[in-house]
């Protein structure tokens, strides 16, 4: 049998593997036929020695549970680092946005207090001074408008609380899981 | 000697060849023929099993006009070589202890 009927054969009994992995059969047998040639080895020679068809299917087939197991494993892994890692980003997202809503209700908090501040303020030094009537509406308007804020920046507080109470609850289990099961790992 | 006690030998055999330079099939088969005993057809499933197991990374680089792969044992099969060590070591106790 020479190089060609020997390769054509081989590909013929592979048809239960895929294209990729037949070429990869065959280029491997091309090459070993190549390669002995080029060192002075028979060609004829050489593929008798390779032993029968049969056989080196049987062989490759011997290890194809162990490779599918490897890849399944490799596979997994690769899952669970992906999981990880959308977690990771999730969670960092989360808490970001959570430090953003939490800086504007403290913002909105603030300014409304010193508004309300200022303006009772205001209020009661122009009543002892006997400011106009038009002022006195102003200052009103300011504690009215300080108030307003003040109160929404509590509720704003009020509500991420609720909100990113579970969240956070949960965010902290799994890291005590994750440090967990790597220290069980080690 | 036993297949199975072969075909775990064969595979660090085939790592250890390749921890110098990088190799192709019809070479590695040289070379550890020179030690022991393995056929072109056992070759593939052990080259297979290395290179899933990321032991050796393969690469083709074109030679007298035609591809040739080539075998490159990473980080991973040179940890393995020395873990293998300590295998030989109870090997080589369990052998002096029945030809004792």
């Amino acid at each position: 049998m020479n190089k060609y009927e020997f390769l054509y054969k081989l590909n013929k009994n592979l048809l239960s593997y895929s294209v990729r992995e037949r070429e990869e059969i065959t280029h491997y047998y091309d090459e070993l036929i190549q390669d002995a040639i080029d060192n002075g080895e028979t060609e004829e020679e050489f593929i008798n020695r390779l032993g029968s068809i049969e056989t080196i299917i049987r062989t490759i087939k011997k290890d194809d549970t162990f490779i599918d197991n490897v890849k399944e494993k490799k596979n997994f892994e690769l899952k669970k680092v992906f999981s990880i890692t959308s977690k990771v980003i999730g969670y960092a997202i989360y808490i970001l946005l959570v430090i953003v809503i939490a800086s504007v209700a403290f913002s909105f908090a603030t300014s409304g207090a010193s508004l309300f501040v200022i303006g009772a303020t205001k209020l009661v030094v122009g009543i002892k001074n006997s400011v106009s009537g038009m002022s006195i509406l102003m200052y009103l308007g300011n504690i009215l408008l300080g108030s307003g804020l003040l109160l929404l920046g509590i509720y704003g507080f009020i509500w991420l609380v609720k909100q990113s109470k579970n969240k956070l609850e949960k965010l902290l289990e799994w890291i005590q899981e994750f440090f967990n099961k790597r220290g069980e790992e080690k | 000697m036993d297949i199975q006690l072969k075909k775990g030998f064969l595979e660090i055999l085939v790592l250890a060849s390749l921890k110098n330079e990088d190799s192709y099939g019809y070479r590695i088969i040289q070379d550890v023929s020179e030690i022991i005993e393995i056929s072109e057809s056992t070759l593939y499933p052990i080259l297979k099993r290395l290179e899933v197991q990321d032991y050796v990374s393969t690469y083709t680089t074109e030679y007298n006009s035609r591809l040739r792969k080539y075998y490159k044992i990473t980080k991973r099969g040179l940890t393995k070589i020395k873990e293998s060590e300590s295998d030989f070591n109870e090997i080589k106790k369990i052998y002096e202890f029945i030809l004792k």
